[in-house]
């Protein structure tokens, strides 16, 4: 084992931080209070994107056959880490990166890269993921929205909820069903965002402008040349999806460096003497620390070839406990933060709450972790 | 940054678990508080187990990983301290090693006996001495380790060691201290996880149902944490690393020891289960080195000044 960042990692890190300090407008901080997924950001993230896909930063985890520079999976989470701690300039755009452009390259005909892998590598182009419906939050694959073969076409009507970005998207990647079968009755279209039929409703939120909405789907004509994969091949495909986001957005680093910003803070107030205020400072630093060492462990699996499994979920409840505690740290010791005072705290507060609800409940991870990493016997259905 | 376990740590691992195999399945019918064992104590001294952070090339990670395998056992070991603050003081100090704040003496000291070292740390120095027959007396206590009073105040025979540091001392002892948490709440977890999955009530499996089972699964989430905070301090031995880790583990035993005997009901109440062999190590454990609020006071000042 060895805790040390090689010199080629920290470099990888430092060359991302001097890009940030200046590429970032001096009003950043404030202005990331907008939210990943607020008009003003999804703006500023198409100039962002395209300097980063310049500088070869917005891709270099792909492979280099399309664009990529093919780095391991550490170099992936330190850009991760560094873009999430700077506010998310990469707005939506960093699911792109993420795991769409992944998704495609593995499952996406050859017309379907060519189309879409250019704008994502380029910083162009703008996602968003139809999953959730209104009767399917974290049972998913109870999900009722209809495509419906004619033809050449898919006619599609249904309705998705919370969907990020959707306002501003240019493509849905939309799963929906194609038959009853619960699972194997499930596909993937790939639906451009003005398809005659949708209608996109915001969503007034905690986290920010802009972040979630509702889509209507209303008869909508679908080629069939836009479905990814096979009819019933989508719960594959999001499984493969899932293992490029499986930890998902490395809240750990933003969560630490918010608690890092508020005791210095309160240092310069004089107001961090209290052993009482240093105690719940420790403890928020300890979850902080626990949870990205756990998913460390897991991207060091990745970086060997390693299949992962339920151990992301523990890294995942790891860091939904360190979200908590910098929040709870912050209302109780630097209550200005929730108003104008502090703009990096205000932000990381306004999207903290999202950790133990947004890309799979909690309480999911800890059914996944009973089930698969402690191999208790399921729960009865 | 490779998380990975050498060949080597590889190879001591397989030879720890075959090693203490007879002792894994050890009979614990009424064991008592405190399970001990000479035999394999002797046998991982003899096979060197205790001395691999002499060897730079191995180092303290390597320690912290026997000393949370050895956690697991049922058996108590004095491994920790011999493993990592050892190597500060050389190789001719007697085992067990006793690690004492100063100012603390009169408590009851784990594996304190006759021909134990004992090691003072204050604030300045570090002192130590070698306890003599008539300097402890054995305690029954309710923790599940051999534990003595030492009968005398260690300023008045104990030899300044004027080479080692207090804070390498802390630091060594915090690591210790987590590492051998995160292999006592890996097998407390395991011993719980196991008996909710065979007792049935209502027709099924304890397991199945979910209050059980995500407090268990918060549970591993807590383990996972401790042991990494734990491999990781030992990577760096920087104090921040240590405190924090210490802090998880202390913070982690409180939080799941009351749990795991809760879903043992009545069983987990008794002497025969061997639940409470590593229970009772962990609320040792829980006030060692001042507890919570020492480690928590040592963490920020480490990291924030
Ligand atoms: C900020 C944000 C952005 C999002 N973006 C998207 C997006 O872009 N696209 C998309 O498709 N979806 C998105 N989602 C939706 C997200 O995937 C769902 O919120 C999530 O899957 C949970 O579904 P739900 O909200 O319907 O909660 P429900 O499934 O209704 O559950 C509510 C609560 O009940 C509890 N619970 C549920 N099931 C169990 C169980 N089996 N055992 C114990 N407790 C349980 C949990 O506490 C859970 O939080 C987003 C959500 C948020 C908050």
């Amino acid at each position: 084992m060895n805790f040390e960042w090689t010199p080629e990692e920290a470099a990888f890190r430092q060359r991302l931080q001097d890009f940030l300090a200046v590429t970032l407008p001096d009003d950043w901080e404030r202005f990331s209070q907008h939210g990943p997924a607020s008009p003003a950001l999804t703006k500023y993230a198409e100039t962002f994107c395209g300097k980063l896909a310049e500088e070869g930063l917005l891709t270099p985890h792909w492979p280099k056959a399309i664009g990529g520079q093919g780095l391991d999976p550490w170099h992936q989470a330190i850009l991760a880490e560094e873009m999430w701690i700077a506010g998310e300039p990469r707005g939506g755009q960093y699911m792109n990166v993420n795991w769409v452009g992944p998704t495609l390259i593995k499952y996406g005909s050859a017309d379907q890269q060519a189309r879409y892998l250019p704008p994502i590598s380029e910083g162009k182009a703008l996602w968003c993921q139809g999953f959730s419906e209104p009767g399917s939050g974290s049972d998913l694959a109870s999900l009722r929205t209809r495509a419906v073969l004619d033809g050449d076409n898919y006619r599609v009507s249904g309705q998705k909820i919370w969907t990020s970005y959707a306002g501003l998207a240019d493509t849905c990647f939309l799963v929906c069903r194609t038959s009853d079968d619960r699972k194997k009755g499930i596909s993937i279209l790939l639906v451009p965002m003005d398809t005659p039929g949708i209608t996109v409703r915001q969503i007034p939120s905690l986290i920010g402008e802009g972040d979630i909405h509702e889509v209507f789907f209303d008869d909508c004509v679908v080629p069939v040349s836009a479905r990814l994969g096979d009819e019933g091949q989508a719960w594959e495909i999001i499984g493969y999806s899932l293992t490029n986001e499986r930890l998902g957005i490395p809240r750990y680093a933003l969560a630490r460096a918010a608690l890092d910003r508020a005791v210095s803070l309160l240092q310069a107030q004089a107001e961090f003497a209290s052993e009482a205020v240093k105690l719940e400072a420790a403890h928020a630093a300890a979850l902080c620390e626990a949870a990205r060492m756990a998913s460390y462990a897991i991207i060091d699996c990745r970086s060997r070839g390693e299949a992962i499994g339920a151990e992301s979920s523990s890294a995942r409840f790891a860091t939904v406990m360190a979200e908590r505690k910098v929040a709870e740290f912050v209302v109780e010791y630097l209550p200005e933060a929730l108003a104008d005072a502090h703009p990096y705290l205000k932000m990381h507060h306004q999207r903290g709450i999202v950790a133990g609800i947004a890309a799979g409940a909690a309480e999911i991870q800890l059914n996944i972790i009973a089930t698969d990493v402690l191999k208790l016997p399921r729960e009865p259905r | 940054m490779d998380l990975a376990l050498s060949s080597d740590q590889i190879a001591i691992l397989d030879a720890i678990d075959s090693l203490a195999k007879p002792y894994a399945a050890a009979p614990t019918h009424e064991a008592g508080f405190a399970m001990v064992s000479d035999a394999l104590d002797r046998e991982l001294a003899e096979g060197g187990f205790l001395d691999v952070a002499f060897d730079p090339d191995l180092g303290a990670v390597s320690a912290a990983l026997i000393i949370e395998r050895l956690a697991r056992l049922p058996y108590a070991i004095e491994a920790a301290a011999s493993a990592l603050v050892r190597p500060l003081l050389g190789d001719d100090v007697s085992r067990p090693l006793c690690l004492v704040m100063e100012g603390k003496h009169a408590r009851p000291i784990r594996f304190l006996k006759a021909g134990a070292t004992v090691i003072v740390t204050g604030h300045e120095t570090v002192s130590s001495f070698t306890v003599s027959q008539d300097q402890a007396r054995a305690e029954d206590t309710l923790f599940g380790y051999p534990m003595g009073t030492l009968l005398i105040d260690p300023a008045t025979v104990a030899m300044p060691c004027p080479d080692v540091s207090p804070e390498a001392v802390l630091v060594r002892w915090r690591v210790g201290l987590a590492a051998e948490a995160a292999g006592l709440l890996a097998a407390a977890l395991g011993s719980t996880a196991t008996y909710v999955t065979d007792r049935q009530q209502f027709g099924r499996p304890l397991a199945t149902f979910q209050a059980i089972r995500h407090r268990l699964a918060e549970a591993q989430v807590r383990t996972n944490g401790v042991y990494w905070l734990a491999m990781k301090a030992a990577g760096t031995l920087d104090p921040g690393d240590a405190a924090l880790a210490a802090l998880h583990a202390q913070e982690s035993a409180r939080a799941t020891v009351y749990d795991f005997h809760q879903f043992l009901g009545a069983m987990g109440m008794t002497l025969e289960h061997p639940l409470h062999l590593w229970t009772y190590r962990l609320k040792a454990l829980i006030g060692a080195l001042g507890g919570r609020g020492a480690q928590g006071l040592a963490a920020a000042d480490a990291i924030w000044g």
